[in-house]
C-alpha cells in the first residue's frame, strides 16, 4: 500500500519508491529509504500534509509526496509492537 | 611575532545540526555577510586568531545531500570544488545522527580533508545515546571532536585539530565507500576513463563518476562536453542495464541505499540507542500547537502577534523617523538661500532617504520576528498547519507569512520570501505579495471613500478593496504556477526540527543583516527612482507662472488691507501655481499623456499625474491631488479636499472606487520595485510584474467603474 493511505498511529515499513526526480530524492535524502520503519504520528488541521516519525527525525510531507511511498503496514494504535527493531523502541501514541 | 598561517575552513552539515550556533561560537564577533555568487544564498564568513594561526570559516548552507536539486547543495559542492578550502569539517546533530552522516559519506566521496565535529553532545549525553567515537573514526577516516556549541564545549579541540589535519600531524584517511559490486565496477571504470581529461583534474574523478551513475544533472552538463563522454555513456548504460535486471532498481537508488546500508552498519557497530525514551519536550509542545483543533487558532494567533509587532509598534517609530526627517528638511532649508538647490536638497535627497530610511524599523521588528520563529523551530510547523490551503493556490505552506506581511508594507514580506527554496514558488510569492493592499494605500481609500460614501458604506468599501485584493493575488499565484512558473515546485518533504530557544544575539544578528541588506542594495535603486520622480514632477519649470504669481501677490498687496486676508489670498494664490506647475511638470505632461488610457477607468488627467507620482509612494497620490486641487499641502483627513473633489463634475462615486482599485493594484512603490528587483535578481521579471499589475488594475478599473456607473 501508499503511505498516503496509511491512518494516524499506523506503523509501516519503507518497501519502495514510486516518486520520482527532485521527490523521491528528497525522500531519500530524509532517510526513507526501503526497510526504514517509521510511525504516522498526526495529519495537519486541515487534513494535508502528514507528520511521520522515524530515527528521531519528525518528517512532514503531502500526501501528494506521501502518495509516491510503498509501505508494508506492520501494525497500528495500540497493539504494542514497536515500529522499529529492537533499538528504536518507542512509546507513542499508545 | 611571525605572521600568522591562513588556514581556510568550510563548515557543511543538516539544516538544524548547530552549525551556524557553531560557526557564531568560533569566529564571536569577526564575521561579515554577503551572498555566494549569482545566488541569494546567504554566505557567513568569519575567522578566529588561535595559536598563532587565522582560521577562516565558511558557513556553507544547511543541506541534507549534495546533488543538483536544490541552489543550497549545489552552492555547497560547487564551493568545495572551487575554493578547495584546506578542511571541511562536517557538523553533525548528535542525536540524529543516522540521517545526519549521509552528507558525511558524500563529503567522503568528495574526497575533501574532513573533520567530524559531533555537536549537540551535551544533548547526546542528557538522551543516553552512548557512541563509540574512536570506533566510528575509524570507519569514517577522519577524526571526531564531540563539541556543544550552545555551552562552549569542546571548541578548543576542534580548533586543535584543525590545525592538525592543516599541519598533517592527523591524517584523513579517505575512506572509499563500497557499493554493491555491479555500481563500484562501473565507478571505477568510469573514473579510469575520465581521469584522461586533463581538464576535469579540479574534480575528484571517482566523485564524478558516481554523481554521473545519479544521473546528476549539472555534473552531466560538464562531463557531457568533453570527447570521453561517448564511452562514458556506453557504460552508464550498461550499469543502468544491469541494475535494472540484478536489483530491479536504478544506480540512484542503490547508491542511496548503500550510503545507508553503510551507516547503518556504523551505527550498529559504534552507538547504543537509548532502551527507552519518554516523551521530549517536542513531543509534548506539538501535542498542543500542531493539535488538530488548536493548530489553526494558535497559528492564526502566532501571526497575528508578528503582525502588529512589526506593524504597531513599528508605525509610530516610521512616524518618528518622518518627523526628524521633515524638521532636518526645515533646518536644511532655513540656511540655503538657493530656491533650486533647496528644492534639490530639501524635496529630493531628503525626502529619498527619509523615503527609504522610514522602512528600517518595520524591517527590523518583522525579522526580529521571523528569525524567531525560524530558529525556535515554529516556521516549518507554521507552514505545515497552513500548507493545504496555499497549496490550493499553487503556493508553498511557508509563503503565507509573507504574504500576510504584505498587508503592512510589500518591502519586508518581500524580503520575507528567502525561506522559499524553490525560485518558482519564490517568485510566484513575490508577486502576489504587492496585490495585499499595503499601509501605504490605506490613506488614499480613507480619503476616496470618507469622500464619497457614507462612514458605514465607507467601511465596506474598504473591506471589499482589501477582499478584492487578497482575491487578485491568490488567483494570480494560481494562473502563474499552472503556466510559465509550473515546473520545479519545492516538493513538500519537510523535516521539523525539535523546539529550540533561540539565542538573542542570533536573532538580533538576522536582522540586522536584514537592515543593511535593504539599506546597502535596495536603496540606492530607490533613491535614485525617488529623485527621478522628484524632477519629474517638478521640471521643466514654467518662469512665466513665477512671474505671474509675482505681479499677482504685488496686486494683493495693493488692493486688499486687511493682514489675514492678504495672507490667504496669497496663498491661495501659491497654490494655484503650485498646480499650474505641476500641471506643466513632466509628470502633469505625462499624466495629460495617459488621459485617453485611462479615460476609460473615468479618470481625467489631473488623476493620471496622482498615479505618476504615486510611484513614489502610495501616499504621494493623496498629497499630489492636494497640490493639483490648489489646496498646497494636503492629507486624507483635510474636509477641504474632501469638499474638493465631491464638488469635482468630474469626480463621483464610480470613479473614487475605480481610482481605489487602480490604486490597489497597478506598480507598487518605487522602494517594493528596487527590493524585488534585488530579490528576484533580474529585470525581466519585474519588467513582467510590472506590466501584469497595470493589465490587471486597468481591467479591474474598468469593470468596477461601469458596474458601479450601472449600479450606483
Amino acid at each position: 500500500m501508499l503511505l498516503s493511505e496509511l491512518k494516524v498511529g499506523d506503523k509501516a515499513e519503507v518497501t519502495g519508491l514510486l516518486a520520482e526526480s527532485a521527490v523521491r530524492r528528497r525522500i531519500l535524502d530524509m532517510g526513507l529509504v526501503k526497510g526504514t520503519r517509521f510511525k504516522v504520528l498526526r495529519v495537519a488541521p486541515l487534513g494535508d500534509p502528514i507528520e511521520i516519525f522515524f530515527k528521531e527525525i519528525y518528517l512532514t510531507l503531502r500526501k501528494n509526496e506521501a502518495a509516491g511511498v510503498l509501505v508494508q503496514k506492520t501494525g497500528e494504535v495500540g497493539d504494542r509492537t514497536p515500529m522499529g527493531g529492537r533499538r528504536h523502541r518507542r512509546g507513542f501514541g499508545s | 611575532m611571525t605572521a600568522m598561517k591562513e588556514v581556510k575552513v568550510a563548515l557543511a552539515g543538516n539544516p538544524n545540526c548547530g552549525k551556524s550556533s557553531l560557526f557564531n561560537a568560533l569566529t564571536g564577533s569577526h564575521q561579515k555577510v554577503g551572498n555566494f555568487s549569482g545566488v541569494t544564498i546567504e554566505k557567513y564568513q568569519g575567522y578566529v586568531d588561535y595559536r598563532n594561526y587565522r582560521i577562516r570559516f565558511v558557513d556553507l548552507p544547511g543541506t541534507y545531500s549534495l546533488t543538483a536539486y536544490s541552489p543550497e547543495e549545489l552552492v555547497t559542492r560547487n564551493y568545495l570544488i572551487e575554493e578547495s578550502p584546506d578542511i571541511v569539517v562536517n557538523v553533525l546533530e548528535g542525536p540524529k545522527l543516522e540521517r545526519n552522516l549521509l552528507l558525511t559519506t558524500q563529503l567522503m566521496e568528495m574526497e575533501v580533508d574532513l573533520l567530524v565535529a559531533l555537536n549537540m553532545f551535551d544533548e547526546v549525553q542528557a538522551q543516553g545515546i552512548e557512541i563509540e567515537v574512536k570506533q566510528l573514526q575509524q570507519l569514517l577516516g577522519c577524526h571526531i571532536v564531540p563539541t556543544s556549541a550552545k555551552k562552549k564545549q569542546g571548541l578548543e579541540p576542534l580548533l586543535d585539530h584543525v590545525i592538525r589535519v592543516y599541519e598533517g600531524d592527523i591524517e584523513v584517511k579517505k575512506n572509499k565507500l563500497a557499493f554493491r559490486p555491479e555500481v563500484d565496477r562501473a565507478i571505477e571504470e568510469i573514473a579510469e576513463l575520465l581521469s584522461h581529461e586533463p581538464e576535469l583534474d579540479k574534480y575528484n574523478f571517482r566523485w564524478l563518476a558516481i554523481k554521473l551513475i545519479e544521473n546528476d544533472k549539472e555534473v552531466y552538463n560538464v562531463v557531457r562536453q568533453y570527447p570521453v563522454w561517448v564511452k562514458i555513456e556506453l557504460a552508464l548504460r550498461n550499469v543502468m542495464q544491469e541494475t535494472e535486471t540484478v536489483y530491479k532498481s536504478d544506480p540512484e537508488i542503490i547508491i542511496t541505499e548503500d550510503r545507508y546500508a553503510f551507516i547503518r552498519g556504523a551505527m550498529q557497530e559504534c552507538v547504543k540507542l537509548a532502551r527507552d525514551k519518554k516523551l521530549s519536550l517536542t513531543d509534548y509542545i506539538d501535542l498542543v500547537v500542531l493539535n488538530r483543533a488548536l493548530g489553526l487558532p494558535i497559528f492564526l494567533f502566532v501571526v497575528w502577534v508578528i503582525f502588529h509587532m512589526t506593524f504597531t509598534l513599528g508605525t509610530p517609530m516610521m512616524e518618528g523617523l518622518d518627523y526628524l526627517f521633515g524638521v532636518l528638511a526645515d533646518n536644511v532649508g532655513s540656511f540655503l538661500p538657493n530656491d533650486t538647490l533647496r528644492s534639490i536638497l530639501v524635496d529630493g535627497v531628503i525626502a529619498g532617504v527619509g523615503g527609504v530610511l522610514i522602512f528600517l524599523p518595520n524591517i527590523v521588528l518583522l525579522f526580529i520576528g521571523l528569525s524567531f520563529l525560524e530558529a525556535s523551530g515554529y516556521m516549518a510547523r507554521a507552514a505545515f498547519v497552513v500548507d493545504k490551503v496555499m497549496h490550493r493556490f499553487g503556493l508553498h505552506g511557508k509563503s503565507f507569512i509573507p504574504m500576510i506581511t504584505g498587508f503592512g508594507c510589500s518591502i519586508p514580506a518581500i524580503m520575507a520570501t528567502r525561506t522559499l527554496k524553490s525560485r518558482s514558488d519564490r517568485l510566484a510569492t513575490i508577486m502576489v505579495i504587492p496585490f495585499m493592499s499595503c499601509g501605504a494605500k490605506l490613506p488614499v481609500y480613507v480619503l476616496l471613500a470618507g469622500a464619497f460614501f457614507k462612514p458605514a458604506a465607507a467601511a465596506n468599501v474598504m473591506f471589499g478593496i482589501y477582499m478584492l485584493g487578497i482575491f487578485v493575488g491568490l488567483f494570480s499565484a494560481l494562473v502563474m504556477k499552472k503556466t510559465f512558473l509550473e515546473s520545479e515546485s519545492e516538493p513538500f518533504v519537510m523535516e521539523l526540527p525539535p523546539y529550540r530557544w533561540p539565542t538573542l544575539r542570533s536573532v538580533l544578528f538576522q536582522a540586522k543583516v536584514k537592515a543593511m541588506m535593504y539599506i546597502r542594495k535596495a536603496g540606492t535603486i530607490i533613491l535614485l527612482a525617488v529623485l527621478l520622480i522628484w524632477t519629474f514632477s517638478n521640471y521643466p519649470k514654467n518662469p512665466e507662472l513665477d512671474a505671474a504669481l509675482d505681479r499677482e501677490i504685488a496686486s494683493i498687496e495693493q488692493t486688499i488691507a486687511d493682514r489675514t486676508e492678504q495672507e490667504t489670498a496669497i496663498i491661495k494664490a501659491e497654490n494655484r501655481v503650485s498646480a499650474s506647475q505641476l500641471e506643466y511638470s513632466l509628470a502633469g505632461r505625462a499624466g495629460k499623456l495617459l488621459e485617453p488610457v485611462i479615460q476609460p477607468l473615468g479618470f481625467d488627467w489631473r488623476i493620471g499625474i496622482a498615479l505618476v507620482t504615486g510611484l513614489a509612494a502610495k501616499e504621494v497620490v493623496v498629497s499630489t491631488m492636494g497640490t493639483i486641487y490648489s489646496l498646497g499641502e494636503a492629507d486624507e483627513t483635510s474636509s477641504e479636499l474632501k469638499t474638493i473633489l465631491r464638488s469635482d463634475p468630474a469626480f463621483d462615486q464610480a470613479t473614487a472606487l475605480s481610482l481605489m482599485v487602480f490604486v490597489l493594484l497597478y506598480i507598487p512603490c518605487v522602494a517594493a520595485v528596487g527590493v524585488m528587483r534585488k530579490e528576484i535578481g533580474e529585470w525581466k521579471a519585474v519588467a513582467f510584474y510590472g506590466t501584469y499589475a497595470l493589465v490587471a488594475a486597468w481591467i479591474f478599473s474598468f469593470i468596477t467603474y461601469r458596474l458601479a456607473q450601472l449600479l450606483l
